[in-house]
């Protein structure tokens, strides 16, 4: 299991001890050096996935450095959660957020972003008094605001409706979005926990599906870096990668199925 | 969407404005959750179309859609979904889908197909089954 | 210049007319989409109804531009009265015998969304080509299914 992964499992006993220090103890700050230093490859690693989307790399490590801090000044070892699974969402809803940033940044000004957020919850408060869906009229009485202005604001939210919603869920959960929270956390755990178990599952895999396993967890190649290597396309890789997974799922823990 | 023909460096897919996107995940080892951002239109059904059948064609018991990041619901998108639901009632499944828009949760319910569907609010509880 | 060019002029007292032009492809439906949820805005529409009109224009459109001639445009008028939105849209067909089949899950969903749906097939003024278009209604509201 990951805490006595031979790549981060010394540093599980610092996270206890940083956790337990006082926030204004002088131990904090070295302490925390460390153990940024010491998980600073899974930010690597999760800035790397991000990096085909035309964002330097060396951004989106610090980026996602941010999101490791967070993780770590956040994280409390009693509740008995594995770091990994906390950190892994929070520094890619951290990337995530920064790609988000920069949309919003490119097309809606700051007053818009906040007017959006302030037009969603009139909309459910009248919806609910009225028994309907209220008329961009009743929104802009309501919020006092002159009607051009919830239409440039309905606008604006029909566009980011999805990323507003990410915020808002955010707001409550650290810097993760609760998709992230539930399906990066499971991608990146079985990365590690995966070397444990795997050796005799991959085995038995054909040569070309092993490759492809091996690069995408193990190389920490993205699958359309794979496809270039393997000489196949990015949505056979895709498809051979989820196939092999569901294999090796099945027989690493059968009796999970069921449920 | 059709195999690509062609491999190499730049096999992959022209993204527009208005694509679509569609990513698969593995939540926990019995769900494959399949999310969905863009809109769901003529031009995007047949690639929701493509996944769906991927998803539905695995063996997880727990097929969850995440639709939170969809904007647009054409009937050509909804048929796509309920053909998939369908498709998992043949293998004894329900297809779960997240709805929180307006923009999708309207068609569903103006055409009464909510009761094809198994409708939640947020993933997390999706997740649940 | 096209056929469409000679429309009747529609009734307009104290309707604003909007008119929109595109090549009959999948690919600008979006746009035009995009309009009808504008305008509907703009006439205070509830929230509903956006949605609605958004997605009837959407069905509307999508439907003419499947049985649309290679080389057609695609033609939106839409007026905008007091109380609702009428929408016209007509593309060009290569025959005559070009029909539109109601038996489809789409049409159900545009009879669903529009308060009032109707289809034409018709000629051009002129007799030389053929068109199909479709005339539907949005109230902004409120109104009793």
């Amino acid at each position: 299991m990951t805490r006595t992964d031979p790549e981060y499992g010394h540093l599980v006993p610092l996270l206890e001890r940083y956790a337990a220090l006082p926030a204004d103890d002088p131990g904090r700050e070295p302490l925390r050096e460390q153990l940024v230093r010491g998980y600073l490859p899974v930010a690597q690693h999760i800035a790397r996935r991000f990096s085909n989307r035309g964002e330097p790399l060396d951004d989106l490590v610090q980026v996602a450095t941010v999101g490791l801090i967070n993780a770590i000044d956040r994280f409390s070892p009693e509740r008995g959660h594995e770091f990994f699974s906390f950190a892994v969402p929070t520094i890619s809803g951290e990337v995530r957020r920064h790609f988000r940033d920069l949309g919003w940044s490119m097309r809606v000004p700051r007053r818009l972003k906040d007017l959006h957020v302030s037009i969603n919850s009139t909309v459910s408060e009248l919806s609910q008094n009225l028994g309907r869906a209220p008329r961009p009229s009743e929104i802009a009485d309501k919020l006092g605001i002159p009607v051009a202005e919830v239409l440039e604001g309905l606008e604006a939210s029909e566009a980011y409706r999805s990323s507003s919603l990410d915020e808002m869920l955010s707001s409550e959960q650290g810097s993760a979005t609760v998709g992230e929270l539930v399906g990066e956390a499971d991608a990146e755990l079985d990365r590690v926990d995966f070397r444990q178990a795997l050796r005799p599952v991959l085995a038995e895999l054909p040569e070309r599906e092993r490759t492809i396993v091996l690069l995408r967890f193990f190389g920490n190649m993205t699958q359309t870096q794979i496809a270039e290597e393997v000489g196949i396309s990015q949505m056979h890789v895709s498809r051979l990668l989820a196939q092999t997974l569901d294999r090796m799922r099945n027989r690493l823990d059968p009796e999970t199925r069921a449920g | 969407m059709a195999e690509p023909a062609t491999q190499g460096p730049d096999a992959s897919p022209p993204r527009t404005a208005g694509a679509l996107g569609t990513e698969v995940s593995h939540p926990r080892p019995d769900a494959a959750l399949l999310a969905v951002t863009g809109e769901l239109d003529t031009l995007t059904a047949p690639e929701l179309d493509t996944a769906l059948r991927e998803l539905v064609a695995g063996p997880h018991p727990l097929l969850v859609v995440d639709l939170t990041g969809v904007t647009f619901l054409a009937s050509s998108g909804l048929a796509a979904l309920i053909q998939a639901a369908h498709r998992a009632e043949d293998s004894d499944r329900a297809l779960h889908l997240v709805v929180t828009a307006r923009a999708v949760r309207r068609p569903i319910e103006i055409t009464g197909s909510e009761q094809l569907f198994t409708l939640h609010s947020d993933i997390t509880t999706a997740l649940r089954g | 210049m096209s056929d469409l060019d000679s429309p009747s002029v529609p009734d307009l007292d104290g309707a604003s007319s909007v008119e929109l032009r595109t090549s009959a492809s999948p690919a600008l439906i979006p746009t035009i989409r995009a309009v009808a949820s504008d305008l509907a805005a703009r006439a205070d529409f509830d929230l509903d109804a956006i949605s609605d009109l958004r997605m009837a224009v959407d069905e509307a459109c999508a439907t003419l531009v499947d049985v649309a001639a290679a080389e057609s445009s695609l033609l939106c008028t839409f007026l905008v009265r007091a109380d609702r939105i009428e929408v016209h849209a007509v593309v060009q067909t290569d025959s005559a015998d070009t029909k539109v089949s109601t038996d489809t899950f789409g049409w159900r969903v545009l009879q669903t969304l529009a308060d009032d749906v109707a289809l034409e097939h018709g000629g051009n003024e002129d007799g030389t080509g053929s068109t199909v278009g479709i005339t539907l209604t949005k109230h902004a509201g409120d109104l009793p299914r």
